[in-house]
Parts: structure tokens; sequence; C-alpha cells
């Protein structure tokens, strides 16, 4: 869990800088309906910036499949092992 | 994922947070932002957080309608068989480091042909220009390989619909319309090419053909293809994204792809470098010519340094051919600088390719400042290239407009730096263009003449020059005979002597030699002038009259001339006497005498022409150089 903790935060960093009118909280369980600057084009620029930062890759249907941002991180935790 | 970061831009200043915070302060206070502040913020080796926060500043800057005067306003119709909604906030960030305020709008998703042949105008609105992006799925179906035919079919559909792209653009949106060439895509085999109905083969025949039509002045062209080698096309193209996102390129390339447009849009708007500065040492030749003399600058002679400095220069070169006007900026002294342009063999800029040459010890911006004036161009419009990190810190402090290219310190990747800049990117040429840089030294060598005018005196005195005029000796002998053998622009007579002929010349009381050396606050000029006159009992007849070209228009034969008549006068001389022997290489002394306050003389029959002044009648000219050694 506390890998987890680590990606998340780094993973929050970027979502405050992207969705900069967001003040609300950053979990394993926040999704995109949660942030109403999230749209399809920050999306895109969001995992770029997750795969640059973070210096994983996502593959096309993982990117399908995540759920919330604990999705995200769990695949990342598990590339980054 | 992209490896360069915008190398030719300064590094990330430590500051850069709190300057773009202070930027936004004043936005939220309903202020402008200072011109020059914005254009700075957004003109640094930027991360892609910093990206991101510079797209959000200029979105503000916007949507608050407090763009700073001199960001020249242009709208951009972005029309693409996939999205192009990535590149719109990265160009309104590029504009800004490049002095222009892009808005850029997106047609609707997969709208190219509608545009092209539907009444229907997405836009709505005038545009300054259309960006066109195809995708090569787009335009070019799937096809039987080795069918000729039908590569051509697909060949003449794709013309048609650029075609009409054009005039869609003119008609509905008031504008010229830029077609992107394709970029590469992963190869079958090597014959891909040789191979008719390939998409090797298709892209390379599409893009000429976007190619002539700008070449023809039809449209413009971004040249895509030509960035995505220069990337490297596994970091240009994202198949998930592509797929997932329909990005006709990577995500995380844009920043780089919206700089690259912003160049020629500012090409477009005139708002491209014209100029470029050059420092001269370690920056057009290794080593330091002050120090280290003509023959120990390395430059060419089979060095790795030597051939990368030769390499630049033929760059510099290419820029001039393409209508850019060069100017040299140096801290050294102006004979010591130009000789390598005279003397060195490997040179392949030389100094009529250099409009405005400044070599002094002033500081460089207030030569830059100076160069501007006398080229009549904008401090915007120069770029600046110097080896050394300081200097340029300074002139980017100094003159934050002009653009100081980081160029490194290794001569290798100055091309490298400079082109990817794209400070130089133009349209397709024109005979007028290529011809700029010729008129733009024929009217900074006339301001500099006007200059010189107001402010000649001025310059002679500042150069606290200070002469010897010593009587043929053993100590110059070998020198004396060198230029007497040498000279030939500056050379009355031509005539010359031997060694041992000057030898007997010291001896001989019925003859004068004299020796003149030259030294003002930059250098030592060493002897710069031999002076022979023949005695007899009333008058005096120059025999010969000689100086080095290398200290011309300083007062020197003003000075000699005036020390000629002195001594004649203080001997009882009545007249001295002179001739001009014409060559075909001393036409510049072929009015020395009158000039030099002689009355008119007599054209002799040989083509030569006597002159004669009475010492009394001689009005002695006022010059600006300190005898210290009168012979």
């Amino acid at each position: 869990m506390s890998d987890y903790q680590a990606i998340l935060d780094q993973v929050a960093e970027i979502i405050r800088d992207i969705f900069d009118e967001y003040e609300g909280p950053v979990t394993m369980e926040t999704t995109a309906n949660d942030v109403a600057q999230w749209d399809s084009l920050s999306h895109v620029r969001l995992m770029v910036m997750i795969e640059m930062e973070l210096g994983v890759h996502f593959s096309t249907s993982e990117m399908q499949s995540f759920k919330n941002l604990g999705d995200l991180v769990r695949a990342s935790a598990k590339q980054k092992a | 994922m992209i490896k360069e970061r915008f190398l030719w831009r300064p590094p990330l200043a430590e500051n850069w947070a709190d300057r773009l915070a202070a930027v936004e302060a004043l936005l939220s206070s309903g202020q402008e932002p200072d011109y020059i502040a914005l254009k700075t913020l957004a003109n640094q080796r930027l991360g892609m957080r910093e990206h991101l926060r510079m797209e959000r500043l200029a979105q503000k800057v916007k949507k608050q309608a407090l763009m700073p005067q001199g960001f020249a306003p242009i709208t951009l119709g972005l029309l693409g068989s996939r999205t192009l909604s990535f590149l719109r906030g990265p160009l309104a960030a590029a504009g800004l480091a490049r002095g222009l305020d892009i808005s850029a709008l997106e047609a609707p998703y997969d709208s190219v042909a509608s545009y092209a042949y539907s009444p229907v105008d997405c836009f709505g609105q005038p545009l300054d220009a259309l960006l066109v992006i195809i995708d090569e799925t787009a335009i070019s179906g799937q096809r039987v390989i080795l069918d000729h035919e039908a590569e051509k079919a697909a060949l003449a559909e794709a013309a048609e619909l650029v075609m009409a792209l054009a005039a869609a653009a003119r008609e509905k949106s008031g504008c010229r319309a830029i077609f992107a060439t394709l970029p590469g895509s992963d190869q079958i085999s090597s014959s891909d090419l040789a191979t008719p109905g390939s998409m090797a083969r298709f892209r390379q025949r599409f893009n000429l053909l976007l190619a002539d039509g700008a070449q023809e002045g039809k449209w413009l062209l971004w040249d895509q293809a030509a960035l995505a080698d220069r990337v490297g096309l596994d970091a240009w193209l994202d198949p998930v994204r592509y797929h997932a996102a329909k990005t006709p390129f990577s995500v995380d390339a844009c920043p780089l792809a919206a700089d690259n447009i912003a160049a020629l849009l500012a090409a477009m708007k005139g708002k491209a470098a014209r100029g470029l500065v050059l420092d001269l040492d370690n920056t057009l030749w290794g080593g330091v010519i002050g120090d280290d003399g003509l023959a120990g600058i390395r430059l060419g002679q089979n060095s790795p340094e030597g051939e990368a400095f030769v390499a630049f220069q033929n760059f510099v070169l290419s820029l001039r051919n393409r209508g850019v006007v060069l100017a040299v900026c140096s801290k050294n002294a102006d004979d010591i600088a130009r000789e390598p342009f005279r003397a060195h063999s490997e040179m392949v800029i030389k100094e009529n390719h250099i409009a405005v040459f400044q070599a002094n010890w002033s500081d460089k911006a207030t030569n830059i400042k100076t160069i501007a004036e006398t080229l009549s161009l904008g401090l915007e419009s120069l770029a600046f290239v110097d080896d050394n990190s300081a200097e340029r810190e300074r002139v980017r402090q100094e003159l934050p407009l002009v653009s100081t290219i980081e160029v490194g310190d290794d001569p290798s990747f100055f091309i490298q730096r400079i082109s990817h800049s794209g400070l130089f990117d133009h349209l397709p040429l024109n005979q007028e263009d290529i011809a700029r840089a010729e008129s733009y030294g024929g009217r900074a060598a006339a301001a500099e003449i006007r200059a010189r005018i107001g402010n000649y005196e001025n310059y002679l005195t500042s150069l606290s020059m200070r002469m010897s005029i010593a009587p043929f000796n053993g100590a110059g002998r070998s020198r004396i005979t060198q230029l007497i053998n040498k000279s030939n622009q500056f050379n009355l007579t031509t005539r010359r002597y031997e060694e041992e002929e000057v030898r007997e010349f010291e001896e001989n009381p019925e003859v004068i030699g004299w020796q003149v050396g030259l030294e003002d606050k930059f250098a030592r000029h060493g002897m710069i002038g031999v002076v022979i006159v023949r005695k007899e009992d009333t008058a005096w007849t120059i025999d010969s009259w000689l100086q080095s070209c290398r200290v011309l228009e300083r007062g020197v034969e003003q000075c000699v001339m005036n020390a000629l008549f002195e001594s004649a006068a203080a001997a009882g001389i009545e007249q001295i006497r002179s001739t001009y022997i014409p060559t075909d290489r001393n036409a510049m002394v072929a009015d020395f005498y009158p000039r030099l306050g002689f009355p008119a003389g007599d054209d002799q029959t040989d083509g030569s022409v006597h002159y004669s002044c009475a010492v009394a009648d001689y009005v002695p000219h006022r010059t600006f150089i300190e005898i210290y050694q009168a012979g």
C-alpha cells in the first residue's frame, strides 16, 4: 500500500497541475467525473504526463480498462516492480 | 518520448516560477503585462510542466484581452483528418516566445472534405492562415501493389483535394493554406520506394507535389516530415495515442511542433530574424586572434575543431545567400580582427560578406545597438551568436529583444542550434530576397560614411595615435625593402629598390629616406610608410611615397607631408616636386597630391603626372597624430 501511496502522491501532483481549478481530494477512488476540467483532451495529456513522470507506459487496452485512479496506480506499480 | 527540449533557448531561469507568478498577479489585478516579460518567460527551455503553465498563462492573457502591444495577432485555422486539439494550447504558448499572439481555431473532426468541397464554412470567420495536416491514410487508401495506374490515380485525387483546399482557404477564409508534408512511417522493405502502390512512394511523390505548389506560390509548406526526421520517427509517432486519441503525432511532441509552426508564422508576419551578429574568437575560428596570431588560430587544416569552424562558416554563408545580413561584434582591435578575413586561406567568410564590422573594446550590447541602427533594423530582427555564455547572458540582460541563441561552446553544434531555432525560417524565396543581404551591405556602407563625416575627427582623436618618422637605418632596412617591393596600391611611383640600394640611401647625403611607424591605443602597427626624397639646391623631388594599406584614412599622409614641408622650409628649399605613375594597381592614389594640397599637375605623354608645390604656399593639414620621433 505504501508503494501505491507514493505513486498516488506523484499522480496527485500532476493532477493539480493539469486541473488547476480542482480543489477536491485526490484518492484511489477519484474518477474523471469528479473533476470538472477532466475532459477527453486533458485526459490524454494527463496520461502522457504520468507516463513521462513515472517512467511507465500503458498499453492501448490498459488505458481503456482504467475505472479510477486506483487502477492506474496499480498498473504503474506493477510496471515499476 | 521526445528527448530534445528547445536546446537553442536559454536554460530555464531559477526564478522562472516567481516571474510567472508575477505576471499572473498582474493579470489578476487587470493590468497588462510587459511585452518583454511575457516573451522571455515563454522563450526558455521549458519542461512539460512549465509548458502546461505557459499555455494556461497565454489562455488567461487572451481571455482577459490583456495581450501586450507588440505581439502580432494571427488567427490560424486548423484542419486535419485527425484531432489537432492538442496543438491549440502549445501554439498559443509558442507564439508568445516569437512575438506572436496566435489564436488557433480547430475545424470539427474530419471535416477536410467538407471544407474543400461543400459550401459550408466550418470556421465562419476570416483567418490569417489555414494549416492543413492531412493523414496519409485519409488520402491514400489501400492499393494493389505494383499497380502504376492506381498510384497515378491516387496522386491525382490527392492533388485535386489540395487544390480545392487552397481555393477554399482563399474563398471561404480569405487566406493562404499551409500544407503539412507527410512524415515517414514504418516500412516493410528497403524497396518500398521502388514499389509502386507503397505508402513510402506515395508519400514522397505527394510531398514533392506540395513543394512544387509552394514554390509556385499557390500555398505555403509546413515541413512536418523534416521535423519528424529530426526528432526521430519512433519518438514522433505514438501508435497508442494514434488509435486512442486520434492524434497524428505524439502528444509530447506538440510543444516542439507548435514552435516549428510558430517559426513559419513568424516568417509570414515578418518577425523572423533578418540579421545575424557574430562573435569572432572561438565562434568563427578557434583561439584568440589577438593572442594566437594568424598562424595560431584553429581554422580548417584538418584539425577536427578547425574543420568544425569551417563548416560553421559555410553554414553562415548559406544564410547570407538566403538574404540574411551578417554583422560582426567582437572585442578586438579592428585591424587585428580583420586580419583572418584578409589573410587566412581557410576563411570562408570574407570582409565583403560582413555588412557591419564592429570590432572594438566597448561592450557588446552597445555594439549590437550600433549594428541595428546602421542597418536600420529593429533589435528584434537580430540574432546573436557567441560561444561565451557570459557574453550571451549579458546581451540577454541588456537587449532582451535580440535573439541570443544558446549555441553552447562546441562549434560542432553551432549549425544545429541555429537551424533548430527556426529564427531564420522563411517563405519560398525569390530573387529579391536573395539580393537583400547585398543591398543591406550598400546601405550600411552609406550609413558608415554619413557617420564618418560627423564623427571622423572624434574617432581619430580617440585613437590616440603616435607616429615615429626616422631616417633609414640598419634596423629598418629589411622591412623598408619589403615595403618598397611589396606595396602596390598605396604606392605613387612603384619604384623597386634592392636591399643594397636601400643601404646606399642611408649613406647618401643627397637622399632623404624616411621610415614611418604608427601605434594607437589598440595596437603597434609597426612600420607603415616609406618616403624617399632626392635633394637638389632649391628643390626636393619625391622619388617614392608608399604606405601600408593596414592604416588607411588615419591622416598618416597628411602628417608626413606636413613634416616634409617643415623640413624643406627649414632647409631653405623653394619647391617640392612629385610624380604619380599610374599602374593597374594604384588607382587609389591617383588624386593623392591634389588631395594633399599640390596645385594641378602636368599630364605627361606616358600617362604619369608631374606636380610641383611652392614651400611658401603649402598650408599644413590638420592632423590627429602626435609625432614622437621626428627625423
